[in-house]
């Protein structure tokens, strides 16, 4: 299958006044400027295939909203190509941005005073959805997130979560092939952000459509992609299987047993994450997982052993400190 | 078309916002009466003085007023909002959504604001100006309304162009919200019909900042003094100013970068 979202060494470069502190500084800069480069996306690859879901991570500042941008058309690429759907973002053609959405967690598009069912007539208009087509998506997006009550009411008087949601239904009133969602669950409580990730999951099944997600939360990223692309100072570090990506940089696992006696020295096992009454949990060297285990059920009286791999966070996390020391 | 419907929409949308806060009708009518009174005040100080300020006399002056009040309300109720919320968006870096939207962007940011009590401003100017028609004992023909409305209509393009392109240098200067205020000060000058000014004045009213072009030329049209001389000219420049308006904002547009997330 052709690939829907197809970049090849995408970079974007910025030229930012630098300049030390202080007011002689200050006055020096009126002058003469000093700029630095700052390379916010370095020359990254990727395909996406329709349909995917794929979690783009990275720490703050690694360039992920700078590629959304650049993919949705506001920032032009310094170097390097993007097509998506086969054109090219940067000229922004109507009929382009009619196929795609853009959601950011942290903005609002939404009139402020009004229900937020006049914004979507507005949508509608932006958009020249059809009357009947306008209003059975809405409804089916209405009912999904279960808004019926709040639609009447003005945005500004909406929580957050009910305010977000809102948004992710004005986003994609136009039933856009490819969604760019940037934090949708930025500072969402977890039964919030449970809903939002249920119901792009539910549109990415109904509509076929594509996504590329950016998130914090690692809940979001191990419930709705299968692929994950991560990036680091503008930098692809890996491409691929979010199972592949544990695998391959979970340096650890994690052990949980019982134990009568949990004042039991246990430094010879591994490191001790936690004591929770009687419930140990332990970070042993994936290697030694096996061994360690074993060693545990011969020595000590212990009960409900459990293994699991590394939680996502901290396989991201030392994703970045492996490839850290690699370029160091 | 579609750029009509969806300027309708917006409209729509602002009439509504505009309900929503009845108080600012109140303070509105208060406002443009105080500011009716004081220019009202100001007309009659001057002719206890003279019958004639260069070459306008009483009535007509106060048909000037009342072409004042009609543009000066147009422009705060369909202009000024939509450059002031670009300028917020482009420091914000909030564009983003209007740039990713299957319209023509500066059709867009255009007609996004509706401030519909503003409008108290164009109602009362309009009776100013009836009163002052009456005064004057008018002949309506076809030429001269056609000419006052065209004039009109070129006058508030040309203050919507000039809005636009200084809007638009907060692309590159960020921090332009003071022009505002310069504006509305400039503005508080075509109060007066521009011939009265000196000539440096008069010519930078005229092509820095087109207040005479809003004000004074629908004036003329009103009061039999509209050549088609001066007529050409508005629209000549009505399209030069449209052409450098929308270069500007293109250029903006593209180097816009978003104070990035």
């Amino acid at each position: 299958m052709p690939s829907v979202i197809s970049i090849s060494k995408l970079a974007k470069h910025y030229q930012v006044p630098e300049r030390e502190a202080g007011l002689k500084a200050a006055a020096k800069g009126l002058f003469k400027r000093t700029y630095k480069t700052v390379k916010a996306v370095d020359g990254i690859s990727f395909e996406i295939q329709p349909g995917e879901v794929v979690g783009f991570l990275g720490p703050n500042g690694a360039g992920k909203t700078t590629t959304l941008k650049m993919l949705s058309g506001l920032l032009h690429p310094t170097s390097g190509g993007a097509s998506v759907l086969d054109y090219e973002p940067a000229k922004r053609p109507h009929d382009y941005l009619r196929q795609i959405t853009l959601v950011m967690g942290n903005r609002n598009q939404l009139s402020w005073d009004l229900p937020a069912l006049d914004s979507f007539d507005l949508q509608r208009a932006i958009y020249g959805i059809p009357t009947e087509d306008f209003k059975r998506t809405r409804d089916e997006f209405i009912e999904l997130l279960d808004l019926k009550e709040l639609v009447q009411k003005p945005v500004r008087n909406l929580s957050l979560g009910e305010r977000m949601k809102m948004e992710i239904v004005g986003a994609l009133l136009h039933k856009p092939k490819i969604l760019f969602l940037d934090e949708p669950t930025l500072g969402l409580d977890v039964t919030m952000q449970k809903r939002i990730r249920t119901f792009v999951a539910e549109y990415n099944k109904r509509y076929g459509a594509t996504v590329l997600l950016t998130s914090h939360y690692m809940a979001d990223v191990e419930a709705l992609c299968k692929r994950v692309i991560v990036i680091h100072h503008g930098q692809l570090l890996f491409d691929g299987d979010l199972a592949a990506l544990v695998e391959k940089f979970s340096a650890f696992k994690t052990v949980g047993f019982t134990l009568d006696n949990p004042a039991t020295d246990l430094s010879q096992y591994g490191d001790v994450v936690s004591i929770d009454g009687s419930r140990v949990t332990m970070r042993v060297p994936k290697e030694k997982a096996s061994a360690v285990t074993s060693r545990l059920l011969n020595d000590l009286a212990v009960d409900d052993l459990t293994v699991e791999a590394a939680p996502i966070e901290d396989v991201i996390e030392s994703v970045f400190s492996v490839k850290k020391e690699a370029m160091e | 078309m579609q750029g009509f419907k969806l300027a309708f929409n917006y409209l729509r949308i602002g009439i509504m916002n505009e309900f929503q806060y009845r108080a600012n009708l109140y303070i509105q009518i208060l406002q443009t009466f105080i500011a009716l009174a004081t220019g009202l005040i100001g007309l009659n100080l001057v002719f206890n003085q003279v019958t004639e300020l260069g070459g306008w006399n009483k009535a007509e002056l106060l048909a000037v007023m009342g072409v004042f009040t009609v543009t000066g309300g147009f422009i705060r109720a369909a202009i000024q909002p939509n450059m002031e919320r670009l300028m917020d968006e482009i420091r914000e870096g909030t564009l983003d959504y209007a740039l990713t939207k299957p319209a023509d962007a500066q059709l867009l940011v255009s007609v996004r604001e509706f401030r519909l009590w503003q409008m108290v401003d164009v109602v009362t100017g309009v009776i100013v100006m009836i009163v002052a028609l009456s005064q004057l004992d008018w002949f309506v023909d076809f030429w001269s309304v056609l000419g006052f409305f065209s004039a009109l209509f070129l006058g508030a393009i040309m203050i919507y162009c000039f809005w636009l392109i200084i809007t638009s240098t907060a692309f590159w200067f960020v921090r332009v919200n003071e022009i505002a205020n310069l504006f509305e000060g400039l503005y508080a000058a075509g109060r007066w019909p521009v011939d009265i000014y000196p000539n440096w004045l008069r010519y930078g009213l005229t092509f820095l900042v087109p207040v005479a072009f809003a004000v004074t030329v629908p004036a003329q049209a009103l009061t039999g003094r509209l050549t088609l001389q001066t007529w050409f000219g508005a629209l000549a420049l009505t399209v030069t100013l449209f052409i450098v308006a929308r270069t500007v904002w293109k250029v903006g547009v593209k180097n816009y970068s978003g104070a990035s997330a």
